[in-house]
């Protein structure tokens, strides 16, 4: 009985843990389109390891943007590009996992640089729902803020955690400064999703999922072979080979920024026709809040039409939010998938040749490319046994996987920037290639692979990189600081004290110093206070 | 009574509900795992008297690629011939010579239930290049095999189909004492070449232990115990001595 007891405490222990949302956090609850949302999420455990979604949702649910973000060390922090075009309202930024199915979510409001606020003064607005409370750590002290500063003021002052939560404190906290509306403030929920979770967790990278059916009968096709290929100077490849369910899945590990990837399917039989169709990647289910009409507070309006001006001279005078930093150069490969080549040809090393049958007949010995019939065929010479292979080679253009000579056999000199040749059988996986031709072009854009029914391109969001806040360098008389938030720091090292430094801009009005972390029992803890700049 | 049954009963079924799932999780990374595996089909080495390979059948193992991943029970075969290794794909029933690009490491249990670990380093003398090393003993100093085998010219003998040949495989295996700041020092297989290895007044200590242990270090296992006995017993090497 107590083996019972035991296990059932475990499983309730566990449930509980799994229940409890991520913490999300961004720099400001009020913003113009076109702005730069900053956010930080706390993740409650660190079984949850891998990725996470940040989307920007409007009122009917429909995922506007969003970033993927790596969870490290239970954190994670990005950015989000507000779109110029969004229309004034109450928009949902929710975050989601693939391992939790609670979901958090933060409302934020988004004025319309073009048109303003609506003129009811009203907006529809999140109704019916449980916000999150926390109550502030009385322990931690900032010192040396005072009451009011002037615009351009110098400010130093310090963060002191006490002993006891400093011992506590899990990762990095988040330390910000930004403008903010009195009686304006929005507030933060959990929802859960609906449905089964899930097959697959997507805790490494960006899973991209599909079904291959057949074109005629629309029927789920067994034993497709997709491959997915990313182009790049060692192209990424993967393959999957399809079971009776037609399904397919990738994972896109360690790629950052936005990425060109082409999924195609075939057939063994060549014969048959198949349509290759990826699922939405927002395929969450979840019930959407109901939304009811509330009156803005007095004081909005003018907020809003004076941030509107700040960030149309911003982005009239080329002063961008945030700056990205690199992608982290990570090193997937020393040799190409399909093999160290044998041989390596520059048909721009020699007399220019008007197409590829005659660059492989006066370049590429042991490469026949012959048409007949207006059919063109190749076969590469097998380097083991001394004779042609009977079967086409696999052919590879800027690293993407074709079969159509068709698009190869009008390539001239002109068209090719290297030719690389394996004359061996190699083998990936379960697939078998008798020889490998990849041919690099000199536009290097694979502009000449066609999307069809069984391929598809994609320009594929994957990993944000990370960004920081921009500070003004040097600031002249003619040139105004129009920052509304003072200070974006979400990686600061927990210490008893914490030195604060920074300057307030041109912007008058209300201002808020926010300092938030995590304990190890994944609890949250934060810290305000305000200050006023005029 | 009752009540064990039934905590059992309980365990044994949440035990099958996770089945499922970790069974689905495994067939999707396990396709994952083979896309790694990349080589080219083995072409067969002449036929003659002796063993080009290590082991005379396929044995499940282990590979380690350069990016740390690992993939096991993969049916691998060390070709001493071409110091290369050879997997067996079951799906398509095909011998292939795994890239040596992209391993790290390779280990498998031999027939006689004995751990074999190998790994993929640089030699920087003749014939310099990255070569499988099999690991006798590891450590600071680790004690490496290369384990070539050569065709080589013999005496005339009649192969199985009547044919006169004059060419077998016969074994050259080389050790050596690696360490990363001194490199590869050679060693017979012998306790005088053991005890060059050490200074005149360790030496004694050597031979005291392998007397002690009645280690002979004349052959390949008498080698290595009396190379870890002398490990454990902290007398240092010198391998500045030839």
């Amino acid at each position: 009985m107590k083996i019972v007891v035991l296990f059932l405490l475990f499983v309730v222990s566990a449930k509980a843990q799994e229940e409890k949302g991520i913490t999300l956090l961004t720099d400001r609850d009020l913003y113009i389109s076109g702005e730069t949302l900053l956010l930080k999420v706390f993740v409650p455990s660190s079984r949850y390891s891998g990725i996470i979604s940040i989307d920007l949702i409007n009122q009917s649910g429909k995922k506007i943007t969003g970033i993927i973000k790596e969870i490290r060390n239970q954190q994670a922090d990005g950015f989000i590009v507000l779109p110029d075009s969004l229309s004034s309202g109450y928009y949902l930024l929710r975050t989601s996992t693939s391992a939790i199915n609670v979901l958090t979510i933060k409302e934020i409001y988004v004025s319309n640089r073009f048109i303003g606020l609506p003129l009811t003064n009203s907006g529809l607005r999140p109704a019916g729902i449980l916000p999150v409370t926390e109550i502030p750590n009385a322990e931690i002290q900032v010192n040396g803020i005072e009451k009011q500063y002037k615009p351009g003021d110098k400010v130093k002052a310090d963060l002191r955690l006490p002993g006891d939560l400093l011992g506590q404190v899990d990762g990095d906290l988040l330390l910000k400064i930004a403008e903010v509306i009195p009686d304006f403030k929005t507030s933060t929920f959990n929802l859960k999703t609906v449905g089964a979770k899930k097959q697959i967790v997507n805790h490494q990278g960006i899973l991209i999922e599909g079904t291959v059916t057949e074109l005629r009968s629309a029927k789920p096709f067994k034993n497709a072979v997709v491959y997915l290929s990313i182009p790049d100077s060692l192209p990424g490849f993967q393959y999957f080979i399809t079971g009776d369910d037609g399904r397919f899945y990738f994972q896109i590990v360690n790629y950052f920024g936005k990425i060109p990837v082409v999924i195609q399917c075939h057939a063994k039989d060549e014969s048959q026709l198949l349509k290759i169709t990826l699922n939405d990647p927002d395929s969450l289910k979840w019930i959407i809040p109901r939304f009811e009409t509330q009156p803005f507070p007095s004081g909005l309006r003018k907020r809003v039409e004076r941030n509107t001006d700040a960030i149309t001279f911003r982005k009239v005078f080329n002063q961008p939010e945030v700056t990205e930093q690199p992608s982290p150069v990570i090193k997937r490969d020393t040799y190409p998938f399909y093999g160290s080549p044998m041989k390596v040809v520059d048909p721009q090393l020699f007399i220019e040749l008007p197409d590829f049958s005659d660059i492989s007949r006066e370049l590429l010995p042991g490469v026949k490319f012959r048409t007949y019939n207006r059919i063109p065929s190749l076969q590469i010479l097998n380097m083991a046994m001394f004779n042609y292979f009977s079967d086409p080679p696999l052919v590879l253009f800027d690293g993407i996987p074709t079969q159509d000579l068709n698009m190869i056999k009008v390539l001239g000199s002109a068209d090719i920037d290297k030719i690389e040749i394996i004359q061996n059988e190699r083998f990936f996986g379960d697939l078998s290639f008798p020889g490998v031709l990849a041919i690099y072009s000199t536009k290097g854009d694979y502009s000449k692979i066609q999307e069809s029914d069984n391929l598809i391109k994609l320009n594929l969001d994957v990993i944000q990189p990370q960004a920081i806040l921009n500070y003004p360098v040097k600031q002249t008389e003619t040139d105004p600081d129009f920052r509304q938030v003072l200070l974006w720091n979400p990686s600061v090292k927990p210490a008893q004290l914490i030195p604060i430094e920074f300057q307030t801009s041109d912007i008058q009005g209300t201002f808020k110093l926010t300092v938030c972390g995590k304990t190890k029992d994944g609890s949250d803890f934060y810290k305000e206070q305000i200050f006023e700049v005029n | 009574m009752a009540n064990r049954i039934l905590s059992i009963y309980f365990v044994v079924v949440c035990g099958l509900l996770l089945i499922p799932t970790l069974k689905a999780q495994e067939n999707i990374s396990n396709n994952w795992n083979t896309e790694k595996i990349r080589g080219t089909r083995l072409v067969p080495y002449p036929a003659a008297n002796g063993d080009p390979y290590l082991t005379s059948k396929f044995l499940p193992g282990e590979i380690e690629f350069n990016d740390g991943v690992k993939i096991q029970d993969v049916g691998l075969r060390y070709s001493c011939y071409r110091d290369e290794l050879i997997y067996f794909n079951k799906a398509i029933s095909t011998q292939i010579v795994i890239d040596k690009v992209s391993l790290k490491s390779f280990s498998f249990i031999d027939e006689n239930g004995a751990p074999r670990l190998f790994r993929k380093q640089y030699y920087d003398g003749f014939m310099s290049g990255f070569r499988f090393f099999e690991v006798l003993s590891d450590g600071g100093i680790s004690l490496l095999v290369y384990r070539k085998v050569g065709l080589l010219l013999c005496d005339v003998y009649l192969d199985d189909s009547g044919k006169q040949k004059n060419m077998s495989y016969q074994k050259d295996y080389s050790y050596f004492f690696y360490s990363p700041k001194k490199g590869y020092t050679f060693v017979r297989i012998s306790k005088s070449s053991l005890l060059s290895k050490f200074d005149k007044t360790d030496q004694i200590l050597v031979k005291k232990i392998l007397r002690k242990n009645r280690l002979t270090a004349s052959d390949e296992i008498s080698f290595v115990k009396a190379w870890n006995l002398i490990k454990e017993n902290g007398i240092k090497i010198n391998l500045n001595n030839n």
